[in-house]
């Protein structure tokens, strides 16, 4: 007996089948380089703001406003999608985006406590919301949708009742507000200077965190547990996979990255407002993973995607206004992309399937 | 096809498993009764009975996917409990799942290192070595002569039967004691299930890894197989050596010993369309 010819031989009769419309090479080159196709998107809407408004968008001053809620967008996308691949969601993330530099404020004016260290209670507070919508989730088995949602309403509620609505005002402590988002820049300063480099902290923040998040995703068994728990969860534990730790995991990362944009948000303005993150912050930053690449659907997502997809929003909020719309007219193109999105991103799946033998 | 010939097991050959009296219950469907079996160093052990008779639910307990109501689990001449099958795979238990177990969003490589990836350090961190999966994964599916379009291509792309070669192979690189196969044939064509076959009768042949074995087909068991338990209804109804019963005896003890509606289903297995 030879198994290896046999194998051979028989093997040769089957194979991926080669797409062959024009079309399905299309979407098949979307699947491949989804980051890249989100990018032309960002590019030509640039240009396209760019000569609308003759030339004010790639200012200095302008770019600065975009990237800045770039930034802040992105790295609540960007933890979205973490938690988007392993198959959940958080809806709860504009809460602890509130309340974690409401606490480090807090903390500041009443007990004199360092910025910094508040931050980092701020943060590990999100980390611990993540945890327990993690835990809640997979434990007793509430969706997360729901889960996220109840813990929207209770911190938002905690958030609120802790000092009558009232926003605190930060004390400025540098160089804190400076690296965490505070802009020192003047129309005078150089960009490659200090201050002129403290007008995209915030966007420089979300580029660091993605990149890190970027490597972990495809560089590490973290990564690869969490896309594996995604894509088939019943598969991944029969092999081994710990899926309930991964999605916990993974809830306690989103929980920290939108403390820590709320942070960067409060050294911004140097003031905690308790409504700093309304839900409507969560649903553009799911839009923004969406435009970016990453379905609902998991098992796949890119962190880049969503920082650019974060990019594309923060372009149609602020250069509509710039070149002379309404303000509420952006809500009509963003509506318009993340449905267009999500169908361009079910067809590229389709396809996927449908080229199985 | 069968040319060369298997030598019979070893008489004294030592008992590597043994399964006593296993019960499981999924709220009200009962799967498992008392279910005990055993398994010797090198045997290959034919699983088999019909669709609902419980053969994935003792293979997953084995696996350590479900944890067994009552009963106890010896390997290896020690009483083990697997809480997940991360214990089992620790202790040499490897399982190829009715469903597969790949992960269709990644790539052939990963999904055959899944669980014990290989690592490099990079700048302190402890990243994946790709490259190294990549190769050996390669080398690997070379050696056992199963050929797929790329190791890079994600598993959703495969054939089923591509998918199903994967699962094998993933199964026998970390060199198992004891390889456990839930219908590893189910979705391979006349050549790919000679293929597999093949393979574990090279692993009968050097009498190193045992196997449990989950298949529909009495020639295919009598090919490759040194014993076949009968699992019905929850049970073991039958224990009988290959080598001491022939096909047509088999199916009379099967006739004999269980009332009608199995024997039916059985004989059905057997020569579909005669009864
Ligand atoms: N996770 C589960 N939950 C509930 N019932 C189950 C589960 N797994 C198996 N069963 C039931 O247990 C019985 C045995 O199933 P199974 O072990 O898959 O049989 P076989 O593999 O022999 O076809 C069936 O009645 C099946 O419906
Ligand atoms: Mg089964």
């Amino acid at each position: 007996m030879q198994p290896t010819k046999t194998a051979r031989a028989g093997k040769s009769a089957v194979g991926v089948k080669v797409p062959h419309t024009m079309t399905e090479r299309l979407l098949i080159l979307l699947s491949r380089y989804r980051e890249a196709s989100i990018a032309v998107v960002a590019i030509v809407l640039v240009i396209y703001f760019q000569f609308g408004s003759d030339g004010g968008f790639l200012s200095p001053q302008f770019m600065s406003v975009v990237l800045r809620d770039t930034g802040r967008l992105g790295l609540v996308a960007a933890a979205e999608v973490m938690l988007m691949i392993t198959g959940e969601i958080d809806l709860s993330l504009s809460a602890i985006f509130s309340i974690a530099p409401y606490v480090m404020a807090l903390l500041s004016v009443t007990y004199g406590l360092p910025l910094a260290v508040g931050a980092l209670i701020g943060v590990l507070i999100g980390i611990l919301v993540g945890a327990i919508n993690g835990i809640i989730t997979v434990r007793f088995k509430v969706p997360s949708l729901i889960t996220t949602v109840g813990m929207l309403f209770f911190l938002q509620g905690i958030v609120v009742s802790i000092y009558n609505s009232q926003p605190i005002v930060a004390p400025v402590e540098q160089p804190f507000n400076a690296i965490f988002g505070q802009s020192l820049y003047q129309p005078s300063d150089a960009l490659l200077s200090w201050h002129g480099i403290t007008a995209f902290t915030p966007f420089l923040w979300a580029v660091l965190v993605v990149l890190v998040l970027a490597l972990v995703l495809n560089r590490t068994t973290f990564g690869l547990h969490t896309i594996a728990t995604g894509s088939n969860i019943i598969g991944a534990r029969e092999i081994g996979v710990r899926t309930d730790r991964m999605k916990i995991y993974n809830f306690m990362i989103a929980g920290g990255c939108a403390a820590f944009a709320g942070i960067i948000n409060t050294a911004q303005f140097t003031s905690a407002d308790p409504q700093a993150g309304s839900p409507f912050l969560t649903l553009q930053a799911i839009a923004a993973a969406v435009i970016g690449g990453t379905s609902l659907l998991g098992g796949s997502g890119t962190v880049i995607g969503a920082l650019i997809g974060a990019f594309v929003v923060a372009s149609l909020n602020n250069g509509l206004v710039m070149i002379g719309a309404q303000a509420t007219v952006s809500d009509i193109y963003l509506g318009a992309a993340i449905i267009a999105a999500m169908i361009l991103s079910i067809q590229v799946d389709r396809l996927r399937t449908r080229r199985r033998v | 096809m069968n040319t060369q010939t298997i030598p019979p097991l070893a008489p004294d050959a030592p008992v590597v498993l043994e399964m006593s009296n296993i019960s499981k219950n999924f709220g009200a469907v009962t799967a498992l009764v008392d279910v005990s079996i055993k398994l010797r160093q090198g045997e290959v052990l034919a699983l088999v009975g019909d669709n609902g008779a419980g053969k994935s639910t003792l293979i997953k307990i084995l696996s350590g996917f479900h944890q067994p109501d009552t009963g106890t689990i010896v390997s290896q001449g020690k009483e083990v409990r697997f809480a997940s099958p991360r214990d089992a795979r620790a202790q040499g238990i490897e399982t190829v799942y009715q469903d597969l177990a790949l992960i269709g969003d990644l790539s052939v490589f990963h999904n055959m290192f899944l669980g014990r990836e290989y690592h490099k350090r990079f700048l302190g961190l402890n990243l994946l070595d790709n490259r190294k999966m990549r190769e050996q994964a390669q080398l690997y599916l070379d050696t056992l002569g199963i050929t797929i379009p790329s190791v890079n291509s994600t598993v959703d792309l495969l054939s089923g039967g591509q998918r199903q070669c994967i699962a094998v192979a993933r199964s026998i690189y970390s060199s198992p004691k004891i390889l456990v196969l839930d219908e590893p044939l189910a979705a391979l064509g006349v050549r790919e299930s000679a293929h597999v076959l093949g393979l574990i009768q090279n692993l009968r042949k050097q009498r190193q890894v045992s196997v449990i074995l989950i298949v529909h087909n009495y020639n295919q068991i009598f090919e490759v197989c040194d014993r076949i338990n009968f699992l019905h209804s929850g049970e073991v109804a039958l224990d009988a050596s290959t080598a001491d019963t022939s096909e047509e005896e088999l199916i009379r003890i099967v006739k004999s010993g269980l009332g009608t509606r199995a024997i039916e289903a059985a004989a059905a297995e057997v020569r579909p369309g005669l009864v």
